[in-house]
């Protein structure tokens, strides 16, 4: 079967805000060009997920800046904004109590923004860039980058109808090699083509390394008083210990629905612990069951966060390719906020994009100006003055807190620019942490779930809409050698752990051996594994377009 | 040929249906929608009819606006045009009125051929496909599991059909009937193609066009209340040796749980 192939000007990866922020703003220049150019810039969007928003995951608080410039009549045009933000509190939690903070810290502080439903506002702004003519492929996942030399010429989709033994089925379809002079790589957090790009061209080099943090979140439906729409709440301190990084998010929805959420830094360093434990943990303190009690679980989701912040992020532009959004890592880890970003630099890749093909000059001289862009305006002004701040927490929750404080007062001189690790570089064997016996694979957090509260995560990820075509080669590629001989010994086999889709088991053959089975079909996309595996043998790519969660109302 | 396959929008299999608080359906507010899974099959069956035969296929679907998802999944796949008849009250029909909707839609058409799937996921009732045959005045046939047709035509004649139908317990029929007529389509029937990047281009450019309402359609069947399945897990401990215990389970399993 011959491979198909399409060419457009410029090619957009991934259909998250970045993405669609990006499409929408290419759809603005064209129609603003009028009547000046002969043919509008084609434009075209990949995403993996069946249809748009199925796989985004966030809180969500939305901070409407940049919403504001993109699509300023966005009330007008019905934009999905569930709640206005009101009554915020912050507590630190101890095993049984909780102490509020007496203000709130000013990066918290959301007067202004709205709680959202990232799930149905992407779906709107998909609609935005549909309406705009704007080509939306889903269920098409970015397999590779097309190169030639250094320069980004396309992306190729990936294939489908292939057997869980690499055979091609009757139904076969190669993937399509796609063309474009310019590609704007918005394929989020860890994303499969950013991380080659910043492998093949280097494009992190004298930046600082990247950092992460797990989100599991869960939506539930309480009696309707319970908690007032727009009601923002966040915890520290329990269930996480000072060398643990991370925090719940608590946000009231309009008609009795809550998201709750817990966020985990992926640099801890204990090999026995569990984020999808903690996050259990969390739920049974006295101040979350009562505030769940009655009230029903009804879907979950769990993605990987960029905490690194200013430092960490590579260099964005290349011959011929932008990137933009979560993928590299524009969030701010203090205001806990990225999705205003992402819009951000997805309208500035939009606009660097569209000048440099009506120039014709898509090299990586003309796409530099996104920099001067992102350089001159709201995105550096908000993360350069953080930029150390995540950095900090590495020194424990206290150091953390006090340079997000310092941060504010002194406008970024302090805590200035820190150096971090790499987080699957600070976890310790365990031998290190504890002195646990070899091969040891006991939680160290280890709580049980009484499937009312708390859940396990077989039935958690029952409640993600996780489907994928079972009859197709796992999409984790696991260099095994591994595990029963160096990993299961040193660190008692983490994936085990920290995936919270239970994707990784350990199994034991006829004799004994331990062998890790993955079980790819529970996979929500995640990407915990790809980043906190302690010998990075664990490469995420995408499975057959389409498959993955549906976080419908997340 | 002129196919027309008929569609369902039907919400997702990978989610926890909540009820509504009148408990007579389910909450819409947080659904996702996908085809009809027999539905899908029909359009593939059609699609492959139209490459041995030639003509045209048109995909026709009753509901909301949300369902032009689905129509335009089915253009992508192959379809040449569609039909769409467009009412909120669509939404969660019974069999007559959706069967009714279709047929004034469908009725100047003159199709050789109406697939319909055997049944939807959500409702589940087997009945529009059969419904609509009656509204249209032609013969139909369920459970289909092959499709043959012999197009030779004499003085007009349509031509004829063979059809394949699954009976119980792995028993099969052949059928052989004229056309025009309907077929209501089993899930496995043959294997589903992907849309393609073109295909779904393509669907763009091509023709939906929006029927309304026939006035005065009520439904004949009214959802009294709808109930999640109680969960219930009973565990029977055999006791004795184990020779016996296993005498006892296969004789559990035959007589009581009728699983052997």
């Amino acid at each position: 079967m011959t491979r198909e192939t399409l060419e457009v000007d410029v090619l957009i990866v991934g259909g998250g805000p970045a993405g669609l922020s990006a499409a929408i703003r290419l759809a603005q220049l064209n129609q603003g060009a009028g009547a000046t150019h002969a043919s509008p810039v084609s434009v075209a969007v990949l995403e993996k997920a069946r249809e748009p928003g199925a796989h985004e995951l966030s809180g969500a608080i939305l901070d409407p800046s940049a919403l504001r410039d993109l699509i300023p009549d966005f009330r007008e045009k019905g934009a999905p904004l569930e709640s206005d933000v009101h009554g915020e509190r912050v507590y630190f939690l101890t095993q049984q109590g909780k102490v509020p903070f007496p203000i709130i810290p000013p990066p918290l502080r959301n007067h202004g923004n709205y709680v959202i439903s990232i799930n149905k506002f992407v779906q709107w702004l998909a609609q935005q860039a549909e309406a705009g003519g704007v080509d939306f492929f889903s269920g098409f996942p970015g397999q590779d980058v097309l190169m030639e030399g250094v320069r980004v010429i396309g992306v190729r989709t990936g294939d489908k109808g292939i057997s869980r033994h690499g055979q091609q089925k009757p139904t076969f379809e190669p993937g399509v090699d796609i063309a474009a002079k310019v590609t704007i790589f918005c394929d989020g957090v860890r994303g499969n083509l950013t991380k080659e790009l910043l492998r093949r061209l280097q494009l992190g080099k004298d930046r600082q390394p990247e950092q992460f943090a797990l989100g599991i979140k869960e939506l539930w439906e309480l009696p309707k008083d319970r908690v007032a729409p727009g009601t923002v709440m966040h915890t520290m301190g329990y269930p996480l210990r000072h060398e643990e990084f991370g925090g719940a998010f608590i946000y009231g929805l309009p008609d009795g629905l809550l998201s709750l959420g817990f966020v985990v830094g992926l640099d801890y360093k204990d090999p026995l612990f569990d984020p999808h434990m903690a996050f259990n943990r969390f739920k049974q303190h006295p101040f979350t069951r009562a505030l769940l009690d009655g009230g029903q679980m009804i879907r979950y989701g769990a993605k990987a966060l960029p905490e690194g912040g200013w430092n960490t992020i590579p260099r964005p532009y290349m011959d011929g390719g932008l990137i933009a959004g979560d993928a590299g890592g524009f969030m701010n880890s203090v205001r806990l906020k990225g999705i205003h970003l992402a819009m951000r630099t997805g309208m500035l890749a939009a606009e660097t994009a569209y000048d440099a093909v009506r120039a014709g000059d898509t090299s990586a001289a003309a796409l530099s100006r996104y920099q001067l862009k992102i350089d001159a305006g709201a995105v550096r002004a908000e993360l350069y003055p953080v930029r150390g701040v995540h950095q900090a927490f590495g020194s424990g929750l206290l150091a953390g807190v006090v340079a997000a404080g310092l941060s504010v007062v002194t406008r970024g001189l302090v805590p200035g620019d820190l150096h971090g690790e790499p987080g699957h570089e600070r976890m310790q064997t365990l031998r290190d942490y504890s002195g646990a016996a070899p091969g040891t694979m006991t939680t160290s957090n280890l709580t049980t779930a009484d499937r009312t509260l708390t859940f396990d995560k077989v039935t958690n990820v029952h409640y993600s809409g996780t489907a994928h075509d079972e009859d197709q080669p796992a999409h984790l590629l696991v260099h095994t050698d591994v595990c029963s001989s160096i990993c299961g010994p040193e660190y008692g086999h983490p994936c085990t752990r920290f995936c919270p889709a239970n994707v990784y088991e350990i199994a034991h053959d006829a004799d004994g051996t331990p062998r890790l089975q993955i079980n790819a079909s529970n996979c929500v996309h995640c990407k915990t594994c790809d980043i906190m595996d302690p010998y990075q043998a664990i490469t995420w790519v995408p499975p057959e377009g389409g498959g993955g969660p549906q976080y419908s109302g997340m | 040929m002129k196919i027309a396959v008929c569609i369902k929008q039907v919400p997702t299999r990978e989610w926890q249906p909540r009820l509504r608080d009148d408990k007579t359906w389910i909450r819409e507010a947080d659904v996702s929608y996908e085809m009809n899974e027999p539905d899908a099959y029909a359009l593939e069956e059609a699609l492959r009819l139209r490459e041995k035969h030639g003509g045209e296929v048109v995909v026709c679907s009753a509901g909301p606006a949300r369902v032009q998802q689905v129509i335009r999944e089915a253009l992508a796949r192959g379809a040449d045009r569609a039909i769409h008849v467009e009412d909120d009250s669509l939404a969660a029909a019974d069999a007559f009125v959706s069967a009714g909707a279709l047929a004034s839609a469908m009725a100047d058409e003159t199709f050789d051929l109406v697939l319909t799937g055997l049944q939807s996921d959500d409702q589940g009732h087997g009945q529009t496909g059969v419904v609509l045959a009656e509204r249209l005045g032609i013969p139909h046939s369920t459970i289909i599991m092959e499709v043959q047709i012999d197009p030779s035509t004499s003085s007009g004649q349509a031509g004829s059909l063979r059809v394949k139908r699954e009976l119980e317990g792995g028993w099969f029929q052949w059928i052989a009937m004229p056309l025009p007529a309907l077929l209501t389509i089993q899930s496995g029937i043959n294997q589903l193609r992907y849309a393609t990047l073109k295909g779904i281009m393509a669907a763009k450019k091509k023709e939906i066009r929006k029927a309304s309402l026939p006035a005065g359609l009520q439904p004949s069947q009214q959802i009294v209340a709808l109930a999640m399945p109680a969960r219930s897990k009973q565990t029977h401990l055999i006791g004795g040796s184990a020779g016996e215990a296993a005498k006892e389970l296969v004789r559990l399993l035959r007589d009581e749980a009728r699983a052997l």
